[in-house]
């Protein structure tokens, strides 16, 4: 049941909450307010509920649907084809950024990072791929992750032309790198799996360790 | 809400309860030229109740499993208690609605007052909440993806729940202020820029990883090794279409009625476009139903958790990574 609120009915604004369900009242419930209002004869019939009735009518008085140029739902089907070209053209957009890609680097730079990305999967990758006690996400959230330290690593030493040790705490390296830093085997769409969080957590949560015990190894601590 | 100015409603009674028969008879009239859309109560009820079933869902396997207490999926969390609320809303409602047509409440004016202006504050706390679930969910993605080494540091527990806890305190004030206030244009205007403002926010923010993620899908498809084909980078443009284009189409014709409401309730057109209330209505409560399906099913631990719950409702749930013979059903 809405009350209207009455302010606005006299100065001709209608309030959300109003709005939010007086479309629905008005029609389903005028019949239960004419039948009440019909009966009443004394001041008794003036109760809140009566005027809210009433002042919902009086706001969507008149409308005069008279001389009309465009069609009366012009609006309806004006916002829905705003709507439905936007999100195409949002669609093309995002397909134009994949196919226009980031400028090619060097083949010497290129080959110096196959390198070190081998000898860190190599590294890294046995462990994963012995364990059969992770599932299958987690390794390839930790594969990803592993691959995003080792290109950290690898553009600072590049980059930095220092012999600064992989400090990964540095977050102003990150910045400096931002589009060629991490790296990532699968697209946005995988995103929403790219669990680092939980994996990340493995080793801190307790209920891994107390109650299973049937990891037989430890769980790879970054 | 009309609390403030009760003597105003009965001031003039003369007024108000004669022309109201002609006002009727002439309202009827009108109103012909464009009929309210009306959804049958079934669907509504349907789509409400698969909305607050799913959500619910979500919460209970996210509580009962241990290893799914991450900030990442308390923010799916909030997302989810948003979606129930306004689901809930709208079952409140038809239900409300259901008693009116049969005629039971109509005598207690105080009570259906502040059962509305609860239920009212309720939708638009769904709504604000909403909006600040899926802008704390993409941030937590940015931080995840931008500062992953850090990424322990920066979102603890503790922070992912205090960030919580404001957002939902701010969403419950504006709530209760939007519904107190709801007929200024000082509430209505700020409401509707906020929601444009947040989705281009969240745009740049999904845009700027995908950009990210397309650069090192490229890096990875000049190695030897790699199978990564130009298809992963369509699925990831049509991922996030899919997800910005079902926020806008839920919730963006729901904003344009408020603003057509406020600003020209008397135009014909406008007023053609406010008599498609409920299907904006139903919309709303489709994004209830949609948003788990994109945030949350996508995840392979809840995945797991959920079927451990239907297959096995009575083990534990707080070992996802075991070996396989221990994956049994206690």
């Amino acid at each position: 049941m809405r009350k209207s609120k009455t302010p606005k009915a006299v100065l001709g604004v209608s309030p959300l909450t109003h709005f939010i369900s007086t479309g629905l009242y008005l029609l389903r419930c005028r019949m239960s307010a004419l039948r009440l209002i019909s009966n009443r004869t004394s001041q008794q019939a003036l109760s809140n509920s009566d005027y809210t009735w009433d002042y919902e009518y009086y706001e969507y008085g008149p409308v005069s649907f008279e001389g009309l140029k465009a069609h009366k739902y012009s609006i309806v089907i004006g916002f829905w084809v705003g709507l439905a070209v936007f999100v195409i053209f949002m669609f093309f957009v995002l397909t134009l950024l994949t196919k226009t890609g980031a400028p090619h680097q060097d083949n010497a730079e290129l080959s110096e990072k196959r390198f070190h990305m081998k000898s860190f999967v190599a590294e890294f990758g046995r462990p994963l791929e012995s364990d059969r006690v992770f599932s299958h996400q987690m390794a390839e959230e930790s594969q990803s992750l592993f691959h995003f330290c080792i290109n950290e690593v690898d553009h600072m030493n590049k980059e930095k032309e220092s012999q600064k040790g992989p400090s990964l705490e540095s977050n102003t390296h990150f910045q400096e790198v931002p589009k060629s830093s991490a790296m990532f085997e699968e697209d946005l769409h995988c995103l929403t799996k790219f669990n680092i969080p939980n994996f990340v957590n493995t080793e801190q949560n307790s209920s891994l360790g107390e109650d299973d015990l049937l990891i037989s190894e430890p769980p790879i601590i970054l | 809400m009309n609390t403030e100015r009760p003597s105003n409603l009965i001031k003039h009674p003369g007024q108000t309860s004669i022309p109201s028969l002609e006002n009727i008879s002439n309202f009827s009239l009108n109103i012909t030229d464009c009929t309210q859309v009306v959804v049958p109560e079934e669907v509504f009820f349907t789509v409400a109740a698969a909305g607050i079933l799913e959500n619910l869902l979500i919460l209970i396997a996210v509580v009962r499993n241990k290893n799914l207490h991450l900030p990442m999926y308390f923010f799916i969390c909030s997302l989810a208690i948003s979606d129930m609320l306004g689901s809930l809303y709208k079952t409140l409602e038809n239900i409300f609605i259901i008693l009116c047509k049969m005629g039971y409440l109509t005598r207690h004016g105080d009570f259906e007052k502040k059962l509305d202006d609860a239920m009212d504050s309720m939708f638009i706390l769904s709504l604000l909440g909403s909006i600040f679930s899926l802008l704390a969910i993409a941030a937590d993605r940015y931080i995840t993806i931008f500062y992953a080494l850090r990424y322990h540091n920066i979102m603890t527990l503790r922070r992912a729940l205090v960030i919580l806890a404001i957002i939902w305190a701010f969403c419950a004030g504006s709530s209760i202020a939007i519904a107190l206030f709801s007929y200024e244009a000082a509430t209505v205007i700020p409401f509707t820029i906020l929601f444009p403002l947040m989705m281009f926010f969240i745009l740049c923010l999904y845009i700027h990883m995908f950009l990210l993620a397309r650069s090192h899908a490229k890096k990875i498809a000049s190695l030897p090794s790699s199978t990564v084909h130009h298809r992963t980078n369509m699925k990831g443009a049509i991922t996030l279409t899919i997800f910005l284009g079902v926020f806008l189409c839920c919730w963006a014709p729901f904003v344009l009625h408020i603003l057509l409401a406020r600003f020209c309730p008397h135009n014909p057109y406008c007023a053609c476009y406010m008599s498609i209330f409920h299907v904006n209505g139903t919309l709303i409560m489709c994004n209830a139903i949609i948003n788990p399906m994109i945030f949350a099913f996508r995840s392979p631990e809840l995945r797991s958790t959920f079927k451990k719950m239907f297959y096995c409702p009575r083990s534990k749930l707080k070992i996802p990574t075991i070996t396989p013979k221990v994956m049994l059903c206690l």
